[in-house]
C-alpha cells in the first residue's frame, strides 16, 4: 500500500482551490472590530472578494481600495494611500484600526508602505486626528505568493506584532482559530466554557452571523478588540488550531514574549477535539470536566451509529484549506473511511513534511495520495480521465460540478460554501461538530443512495 | 408636477388648436426623451449623423414624402423614423390636421431641440472624445 | 444645477458632482452627474477593475472557449462562479477556468515560458476545445510580458487553435469600463472578419451587448429566429468565438447594453457600414417597438412574423403583468444596477408595473448613460455615479423605498435595514428579457415587497402588539388586505413555468433562402 505526497505536475491551474493572499487578509480584517483595511491594489482585488465574503455569508462586510490606476505604474501609488486613510477616517468615525493590505500591484511597483505609514502618522494623524486613536498597520500579501492561507497568516502575525504589548499576565489563553466559520467560533467558545478557562479568541466572528433586526441596527462584523490583541503578549499560553492559518502568529508570541505555543491540531473529529481539550487542560491546569465527557459520548454514540454500517471503506476525496484537509482526513480514517486523494492547494514546500501528513503516509491501508499546489482539475481528472472510484467529496463549493458531473456526492465543507444554506452556522470542530461533519457524510450518502437506486432499500429496515 | 402629468397636460393643450409651436415641440421632445435612444450614441459627431437622419425621415414620413431607403444606413434612420413617426401620430392626433409648413417648421424646430439637449447643451464630457 | 450633497460627503469636495436630483422643469442640459472619473480612494465604492470589466463581464460569457488570465491565482478565482451567464453547451463557460499561477520567481524573471506550458496544457486538457481567451492581469502588465507574440507562438505550433489576446490590466481605467472598451477594441481589431459564417437566412444580425443572465439572450435569439432572422453572433452571452469572428458578415447589429458593447457596433458601422440599432429588450412596450424595428429593417415578411409574436406574447401575458402592476402601483423603488438597466428600466417599469423609481444610479456608467437614465426618469430621482457603501445608505434612509434593484452584496446591507433587493445583475428567477421575462420581474418585484418574512422583520416581539390570529400570512394577505378571495383573480398570477430556457434550445426555425450562395472567400 502506497501514499505518495507529491507537487501537481502541470505549471498552471485550472479552477483554482484558493485564491490570492490579499484576500486572506482581507478576511482576517473583518474579524477585528473598529476595523476596515484599506486594500492597496485595483479595485477588483476588494470587490470581488467583498462579494466572495457575502456569497459565503450571506452578509455584507466593508473593505476599502486605494483604487490604483495607470499612472501608478510610473509614479507609483503611496500618495493614494495616504488619501485613502484619510477619507476612511472622516468618514467613519468609529474606525480605529486600518490595515494596508498589499496586493501583486503594489508590490511589484514597490510602494513604501512602512514609510508612508510613518508618514501619516508623525503628519495626518498627529495633526487632523489627534484625538483619535488610530493604528495603521501595513500587511504585505503579494499575491504572487502563497495563498489566501497565508496571507490570513500573514495578517494575523501582523495584528499581533503591531499590537500585542507585555504588561501583567491577564491569566487567559489565547485561541487563534485559523479561518474558521461563525459556528466553529460558537463551538470553541463552548468548549472553553465548559473548562471554565478565560481565552482571547482570535478572532470572534460569532457576529459574522448576525440577525435582521426591527430597528435595523444589526451590522456583520467580527468583535476582536484592540485591548484583546494588547493581551495576547500576556496570556499563559497561546493554541493556535491551524498550523498554517494563524501558526506564524503563535510562534511571533512565543519568540518575542515568551508565551508558551502550542500549533494544533485542528479539533476535527473526537480524536483531535480531545487532544485539543487535554492541551488546554495543561495549559491553564483546569480540568477537563464530566459535562463534556458526556457531551464526548454522544458523539460517539452518533458516530458509532454510522461508521461500520455506512462509512466503512468508502473512498473519499478531499480538498479545501490545508489543515481543514488533513483534520478532515484523520476523522475519515476514525470513520474507518479511505480517503485516497488529498488536495492542498498552493506550493507552500513545507506541506510535504506536515508530520500529520507523514503519520497518514506511515498508517495508510490501501493506495492514496496527497497533491500539493494542486488545482481542482487535479480532482476531476483523476475521475474522468483516470479511473479514480469515489463515494464521496468533501471539498468547498467552488469544485460543485466535480461533484454534480461525476454524479458523486459530496458534503460541502471550507470556504466557499455558497451552494447550500447556513453551513457557516455550523461547526466542524469539536464534538458537536463531529457530530455534524459525520451526520451530514450519512445524509449526502443516503441521498445518494436514492437518486441512484443503489440499495436504497437498506434505509428503510433497520 | 411629474414628468408624466406634464405630459398628459401637454397632450390636453395640444387639442387646443393655438396651441404654441414651442409647446408641441417640447411634447415631442418628451416624448423621444423617454422612448428612444438613437439620439445618445456617445459622440457628438453620430448624435448628429442620427439626429439628422433619423428626424429628417420622420420628417419626410410626416409630409407624406418619398423617403430613400437605398443604403443600410438611411434604411437603419427609416425603422427608428417610422416608428417615431407613427408614435408621434397616435400620441399626438393633432399632427394629423397640421399643414404641410406647419409640420416643417415643427419638425426643424425639434430638430433644433434634439442637437440642443443632445449635442450643443449637453454636459457630457465624452462628446468630444475622438475616438470610440 | 441641482447637485445633491450626501451629508456623509461634505467633507469630500470630489464627490459634490456626483449626484444629482431631477427638479421640475429639469433636463439633461441642467442636471447631469460627472462620471467615468477615478474613484476617490477609500470611499468604500462599489467599483471593480478593468480586468473584470474585460475577462468576467464581456469575454466568459463565451461559450466553447478556455478562458485564461496570465497573472497570479486570484483574479481568476474571484471572477469564477460569481454570475448567471449561462450557455446552452451545459455551461463549459461556467465550469472552467485557468491561470497561469504566476509566482514571485516569475515576476523577477519574467512568465512568457511558463506562459507557453499553460496554454499547451490546457488545450491538452480539454482537447475538443480550440479556442483560447487571454487575459492580461496587473503583474502580467507590470513586468511587460508579452502575450501577443506567445499566442503567436503557439497558433504556429498547433494550427487547429486561436487565441485571444486581451491587454486590460486591473489599473487600466476608472472601473469595469475600462475593460469593456478594451475588448471589444481588441477584439474588432483582432478577430473580427477572420472567419467566414454559414449564411442560412437572407436576414442576418449580430445581436450585441447581452450576456445571457439567466437566459436572456436565448429569449431574444428565439424570437429574431422565429422572425426568420438568422443571428450570426451574439456578443457575448451564449456566443460561440468563431461566430463573433464573424461579426463583419451581419447587415445589422442589433444593440441592448451601450455601455458594454457599443464599442464594437461603432467600429463595425466605420469599418463595414453596418448599422447600429439600439433597442430595449425589456418592458412589452419598448420590447415590441424594438422587436418591429428589428423586422422592418428586413422587410414585410419578417414584419408580419414579429407582429404575429408580439400579438400572442401580450395576449398571454399581460394580464398576469397587469395583476402586479396593480399591487406594485406607487411603491418606490432604487434602480442601482452596473451600468445600463438604469436606461433600459427608468421609464418602462414606471408604466408598465406602476412602481416610482425614486433613486438611480450606476457603478461604472459614463455620462452618456446617465443622459439616458435620467431623461427617461421621472421628477424628483436621485442619479448617483460611482456610490460608495455610506451613500447608498444614506439615500435609503432617505427615500424609503420599498426594494432596492441592485447586487448580491448590496442588497445584504439593504436587508439589515429591512429593504428587500432584487438581484439586477446575475437575477433572481430570471430570465427578465421577453414579455414573459417581464412578468418574471414583476412577480420577484411583488414576491419581494410582499414578503410574509420581511412582514415579521418589523416586529419588536418585545415592544408591539402583534397579531396572533392566523398561523401565516399570504402574500395577498399583505399585498390585498380584506379583499374577499373572489375578487383577488389569484389565477392571474405568473402561470409561467420555473425553466423557460431549456426547452427553447431542441427549436428548429426556418429562415427565408439567402439571395446568393455566399462564398467561402476570405
Amino acid at each position: 500500500m502506497s501514499c505518495e505526497i507529491k507537487a501537481k505536475e502541470r505549471a498552471g491551474i485550472i479552477n483554482p482551490m484558493y485564491t490570492c493572499q490579499p484576500a486572506g487578509a482581507q478576511y482576517a480584517s473583518i474579524g477585528v472590530e473598529d476595523c476596515t483595511a484599506i486594500v492597496h491594489g485595483g479595485q477588483g482585488c476588494v470587490m470581488f472578494v467583498r462579494l466572495l465574503f457575502s456569497q459565503h455569508l450571506n452578509e455584507n462586510f466593508d473593505i476599502a481600495s486605494s483604487s490604483l490606476h495607470e499612472d501608478a505604474a510610473v509614479l507609483g501609488a503611496v500618495h493614494r494611500i495616504e488619501g485613502a486613510v484619510d477619507v476612511l477616517l472622516m468618514r467613519y468615525p468609529h474606525v480605529k484600526v486600518i490595515p494596508i493590505i498589499t496586493t501583486c500591484s503594489t508590490e511589484i511597483i514597490g510602494d513604501d508602505v512602512e514609510g508612508v505609514i510613518r508618514k501619516l502618522n508623525k503628519g495626518l494623524l498627529k495633526e487632523k486626528y489627534a484625538d483619535r486613536e488610530v493604528h495603521l498597520i501595513p500587511v504585505h500579501t503579494p499575491s504572487f505568493k502563497g495563498s489566501q492561507v497565508t496571507g490570513y497568516d500573514v495578517a494575523v502575525k501582523a495584528f499581533l506584532q503591531h499590537f500585542a504589548e507585555k504588561t501583567e499576565p491577564n491569566g487567559k489563553i489565547n485561541l487563534i482559530t485559523g479561518w474558521v466559520n461563525p459556528g466553529d467560533v460558537t463551538e470553541l467558545k463552548h468548549l472553553l466554557r465548559m473548562m471554565d478557562v478565560d481565552a482571547t479568541v482570535l478572532f470572534e466572528i460569532e457576529n459574522f452571523d448576525s440577525p435582521l433586526m426591527p430597528d435595523g441596527s444589526a451590522v456583520s462584523h467580527g468583535s476582536t478588540t484592540i485591548e484583546d490583541m494588547k493581551g495576547t503578549a500576556n496570556a499563559i499560553g497561546t493554541i493556535a488550531l491551524n498550523k498554517y492559518e494563524g501558526g506564524k502568529a503563535a510562534e511571533y508570541l512565543k519568540e518575542k514574549f515568551q508565551v508558551p505555543a502550542i500549533i494544533g491540531p485542528t479539533p476535527i473529529g473526537v480524536r483531535n477535539t480531545d487532544t485539543f481539550l487535554k492541551n488546554v487542560s495543561k495549559m491553564t491546569g483546569k480540568p477537563i470536566p464530566e459535562a463534556l465527557v458526556r457531551e464526548r459520548g454522544k458523539a460517539i454514540d452518533a458516530l458509532q451509529d454510522l461508521t461500520h454500517m455506512f462509512f466503512a471503506d468508502k473512498r473519499v476525496a478531499i480538498f479545501g484549506h490545508p489543515d481543514l484537509v488533513i483534520g478532515l482526513a484523520e476523522f475519515c480514517l476514525d470513520l474507518e473511511m479511505k480517503p485516497v486523494l488529498l488536495l492542498l492547494g498552493d506550493d507552500n514546500p513545507t506541506y510535504v513534511k506536515d508530520p500529520r501528513l507523514l503519520a497518514i503516509q506511515e498508517h495508510a491501508e490501501f493506495d492514496m495520495e496527497v497533491i500539493t499546489n494542486a488545482d481542482i482539475f487535479e480532482l476531476e481528472d483523476r475521475i474522468k480521465n483516470k479511473g479514480l472510484e469515489l463515494d464521496l467529496i468533501l471539498g468547498h463549493s467552488k469544485g460543485r460540478w466535480v461533484s454534480i458531473d461525476n454524479d458523486i456526492p459530496m458534503l460541502r465543507v471550507g470556504f466557499p460554501v455558497f451552494d447550500r444554506a447556513g453551513y457557516y452556522r455550523h461547526p466542524t470542530v469539536g464534538y458537536n461538530g463531529a457530530i455534524w461533519l459525520a451526520e451530514e457524510m450519512a445524509n449526502v450518502i443516503f441521498n445518494d443512495m436514492e437518486k441512484k437506486k443503489d440499495r436504497e432499500w437498506l434505509l428503510a429496515m433497520w | 408636477m411629474s414628468f408624466r402629468h406634464r405630459i398628459s397636460l401637454l397632450q390636453m393643450l395640444c387639442e387646443e388648436s393655438n396651441m404654441e409651436m414651442k409647446e408641441k415641440i417640447a411634447a415631442l421632445e418628451n416624448y423621444i426623451m423617454q422612448r428612444c435612444l438613437w439620439q445618445f450614441h456617445s459622440r457628438a459627431w453620430d448624435r448628429e449623423t442620427q439626429n439628422t437622419g433619423i428626424l429628417g425621415i420622420t420628417r419626410q414620413l410626416l409630409c407624406g414624402e418619398e423617403v430613400d431607403l437605398s443604403t443600410p444606413a438611411q434604411k437603419c434612420f427609416w425603422v427608428d423614423a417610422a416608428c417615431l413617426a407613427d408614435g408621434f401620430r397616435s400620441k399626438f392626433p393633432w399632427i394629423n390636421e397640421m399643414s404641410l409648413p406647419e409640420i416643417n417648421e415643427m419638425m426643424d424646430g425639434l430638430k433644433a431641440r434634439i442637437d440642443y439637449v443632445t449635442i450643443h447643451g449637453s454636459l457630457n464630457e465624452e462628446l468630444s472624445v475622438k475616438l470610440y | 444645477m441641482p447637485y445633491h450633497t450626501f451629508k456623509c460627503s461634505e467633507c469630500l469636495p470630489d464627490r459634490q458632482k456626483h449626484a444629482v436630483i431631477k427638479g421640475p422643469g429639469e433636463d439633461i442640459t441642467s442636471c447631469l452627474p460627472l462620471g467615468n472619473l477615478n474613484t476617490i480612494p477609500g470611499t468604500i465604492t462599489e467599483r471593480g477593475c478593468a480586468y473584470c470589466g474585460a475577462k468576467h463581464v464581456i469575454g466568459t460569457p463565451m461559450k466553447d472557449v478556455i478562458h485564461m488570465s496570465h497573472g497570479p491565482v486570484g483574479c481568476t478565482y474571484d471572477t469564477w462562479m460569481t454570475k448567471r451567464y449561462i450557455s446552452d453547451n451545459d455551461n463549459f463557460q461556467l465550469k472552467y477556468t485557468y491561470a497561469t499561477d504566476m509566482k514571485e520567481k516569475h515576476i523577477v524573471f519574467g512568465a512568457e515560458k511558463v506562459l507557453k506550458q499553460n496554454i499547451h496544457e490546457a488545450f491538452d486538457a480539454f482537447p475538443n476545445i480550440k479556442r483560447m481567451t487571454l487575459y492580461q492581469t496587473c503583474s502580467s502588465a507590470l513586468i511587460g510580458d508579452d502575450m501577443d507574440a506567445i499566442a503567436k507562438q503557439v497558433m504556429k505550433e498547433r494550427p487547429d487553435v486561436d487565441i485571444f489576446v486581451c491587454n486590460a490590466p486591473g489599473f487600466g481605467g476608472t472601473s469595469q469600463t475600462g475593460g469593456h472598451h478594451k475588448i471589444n477594441i481588441a477584439w474588432i481589431n483582432n478577430k473580427v472578419g477572420t472567419f467566414e459564417p454559414e449564411i442560412k437566412s437572407k436576414y442576418t444580425i449580430n445581436y450585441v451587448g447581452d450576456y445571457n443572465i439567466q437566459g436572456d439572450c436565448e429569449i431574444m435569439t428565439d424570437f429574431f429566429q422565429r422572425m426568420g432572422i438568422q443571428v450570426l453572433s451574439s456578443f457575448t452571452g451564449n456566443g460561440s468565438y468563431d461566430d463573433l469572428r464573424s461579426m463583419h458578415k451581419a447587415d445589422l447589429n442589433v444593440l441592448e447594453c451601450a455601455r458594454s458593447a457599443e464599442y464594437i457596433c461603432n467600429e463595425l458601422r466605420v469599418r463595414y457600414g453596418t448599422p447600429r440599432l439600439d433597442i430595449d429588450g425589456f418592458g412589452f412596450d419598448l420590447l415590441a417597438e424594438s422587436l418591429m424595428k428589428v423586422a422592418m429593417f428586413f422587410g414585410d415578411d419578417c414584419v408580419a412574423k414579429a407582429k404575429e409574436i408580439i400579438d400572442e406574447e401580450v395576449a398571454r401575458w399581460k394580464p398576469e403583468l397587469d395583476w402586479y402592476a396593480k399591487r406594485l402601483k406607487g411603491k418606490k423603488i432604487c434602480l442601482w444596477p452596473g451600468g445600463s438597466k438604469l436606461w433600459h428600466w427608468a421609464h418602462v417599469i414606471e408604466e408598465e408595473m406602476g412602481v416610482k423609481v425614486v433613486s438611480v444610479y450606476s457603478k461604472f456608467g459614463h455620462q452618456g448613460d446617465f443622459e439616458k437614465g435620467i431623461a427617461r426618469c421621472g421628477e424628483g430621482a436621485l442619479a448617483i455615479d460611482d456610490p460608495n457603501e455610506l451613500e447608498a445608505l444614506e439615500a435609503m434612509y432617505e427615500l424609503k423605498p420599498d426594494c432596492i434593484l441592485t447586487g448580491m452584496r448590496p442588497g445584504e446591507v439593504a436587508k439589515k435595514i429591512r429593504i428587500p433587493y432584487l438581484n439586477i445583475h446575475a437575477y433572481h428567477n430570471g430570465p427578465y428579457k421577453g414579455f414573459e421575462g417581464w412578468v418574471r420581474l414583476a412577480r420577484d418585484l411583488y414576491n419581494a415587497i410582499y414578503s410574509p418574512v420581511m412582514n415579521l422583520a418589523a416586529i419588536d416581539i418585545s415592544k408591539d402588539d402583534f397579531d396572533t390570529d392566523t398561523g401565516f400570512k399570504t402574500r395577498t394577505m399583505l399585498s390585498d388586505p380584506g379583499t374577499p378571495r373572489e375578487e383577488l383573480h389569484t389565477e392571474h398570477m405568473y402561470t409561467g413555468k420555473m425553466d423557460i430556457v431549456t426547452h427553447l434550445r431542441g427549436k428548429t426555425y426556418e429562415f427565408p433562402a439567402p439571395d446568393k450562395p455566399v462564398t467561402d472567400a476570405v
